[in-house]
């Protein structure tokens, strides 16, 4: 019996749209990443386990697609320029207002980490998925999940440390 | 008093929450006794917040009308062709946000530390002398003859080292490839346990260190604590025989 995950998939595009910037950095191919991965998520439906995250079995799905497109384009690229679209928005939370300067740095400083850096400090920092979570997700040990995070963090403190 | 060597890993475990108890226990008593530490764990903490910060926040708004459209008739599709009327019933994804009364202590108390760190830092340091002695196990792990005793020696035989007695545990491989090993250096001044992986050289991840008097601080023991963490650095099966005298011989990969 097919799990009725529909709504739960249409609640999820924002952020299944934010990963796939992450990953591709081009708006227009985000969004086709986003609806091949709704399409083959409601067509998998029945191998999503009740009681996992849902989201981090969508990202899974969603980045294999990703990794999928790339062998078939053999491409690294077709980037467009991704910052005049990605609005540098703080969140609105109980933390104190950070800056829109220290903002705009550290989103630029992301910008320039590896790929395999700035999918895992989405899914760990912004998706608070666990590190095993991240792991299944991006089909790579624990460690590895564990050591590109502890390098992109501690690269990034040191590069706002100075201001 | 115990002195404690943290990668940087198990700092951001501690700071994200993902560390068992043994050792979060621990990385909090080492916070507690060292500033540097507590500036550590702070860093990561900062860094989680800034990174959520500077990502863009999701919203509704931000995915594009024809995209919304395109999933949901998508969706539409396929709940027809399903035999069964759908009942909402199941499938509210499980949020495993870290929730455990340890861990929001660990975050006050770093939080709390951090701020300290930066106001009364140089004093306390100065202080309370809680830096690890020169003369101390801990400061001789990277010396070149642990690096060569590690590089050459076979588990389970004892080294004489000018400084004191060495001696490998044992061999394995670190869930993500590096291959490391567990070893004890005993000193007139100590005993510390520690794992070495390589990276070109040894590079020390993580080391227990007692004195030779009773230490009423040790938390449970060294073999405890060495047992969580290699447990939680996801550390493999030691590498027996000619495996490991294989393993050690081999060239370090190319990273």
């Amino acid at each position: 019996m097919p799990a009725a995950i529909g709504q739960e998939l249409v609640a999820l595009l924002p952020r299944l749209r934010r990963f796939a910037l992450v990953l591709c950095r081009s708006p227009s191919l985000a969004d086709d990443l986003v609806q091949s991965a709704c399409e083959r998520a409601l067509a998998n439906a029945d191998s999503w386990a009740p009681g996992t995250r849902f989201d981090a079995w969508v990202f899974r799905i969603l980045r294999n697609n990703w990794i999928d497109h790339l062998r078939r384009l053999r491409t690294e690229g077709m980037k467009e320029d991704v910052a005049a679209q990605m609005e540098i928005v703080g969140d609105a939370g109980e933390e104190p207002i950070l800056s829109r300067l220290l903002l705009a740095e550290v989103q630029q400083i992301i910008d320039t980490m590896p790929p395999e850096q700035r999918e895992v400090l989405l899914l760990v920092c912004v998706e608070d998925l666990a590190y095993r979570e991240a792991a299944e997700v991006l089909g790579v040990p624990i460690g590895t999940v564990m050591s590109r995070l502890a390098r992109a963090r501690k690269r990034l403190v040191e590069m706002t440390a100075a201001a | 008093m115990a002195q404690l060597h943290f990668s940087d890993e198990i700092l951001m475990a501690f700071a994200d929450g993902e560390l068992d108890e043994p050792v979060a226990a621990t990385v909090e008593q080492a916070m507690a006794s060292d500033l540097a530490v507590a500036k550590r764990v702070a860093e990561f903490l900062r860094s989680r917040h800034l990174i959520r910060s500077a990502f863009p926040s999701e919203t509704a708004s931000d995915v594009p009308p024809e995209l919304r459209a395109a999933v949901q008739a998508q969706v539409d599709r396929f709940e027809r062709h399903a035999t069964q009327p759908t009942s909402s019933g199941g499938g509210q994804a499980s949020q495993s946000v870290p929730s455990s009364g340890r861990w929001r202590l660990g975050m006050a108390l770093a939080a709390s530390l951090a701020a300290l760190a930066i106001a009364t830092g140089g004093y306390l340091a100065g202080r309370q002398g809680l830096q690890p002695s020169s003369s101390g196990p801990i400061a001789n792990l990277t010396a070149p003859e642990v690096n060569r005793t590690l590089s050459e020696s076979p588990s389970g035989q004892d080294q004489d080292l000018p400084f004191g007695r060495m001696r490998v545990i044992s061999t394995f491989r670190m869930a993500n490839g590096p291959l490391c090993r567990e070893f004890q250096l005993q000193m007139p001044s100590g005993t510390s346990n520690a794992v070495a992986c390589r990276d070109h050289d040894w590079v020390i991840t993580f080391a227990t260190a007692s004195a030779p008097t009773n230490d009423p601080y040790v938390p449970s023991g060294g073999a405890d604590l060495m047992a969580s963490y290699l447990q939680n650095a996801g550390a493999g099966e030691p590498l027996l025989g000619s495996a490991e005298m294989k393993a050690l011989s081999e060239a370090q990969p190319q990273r």
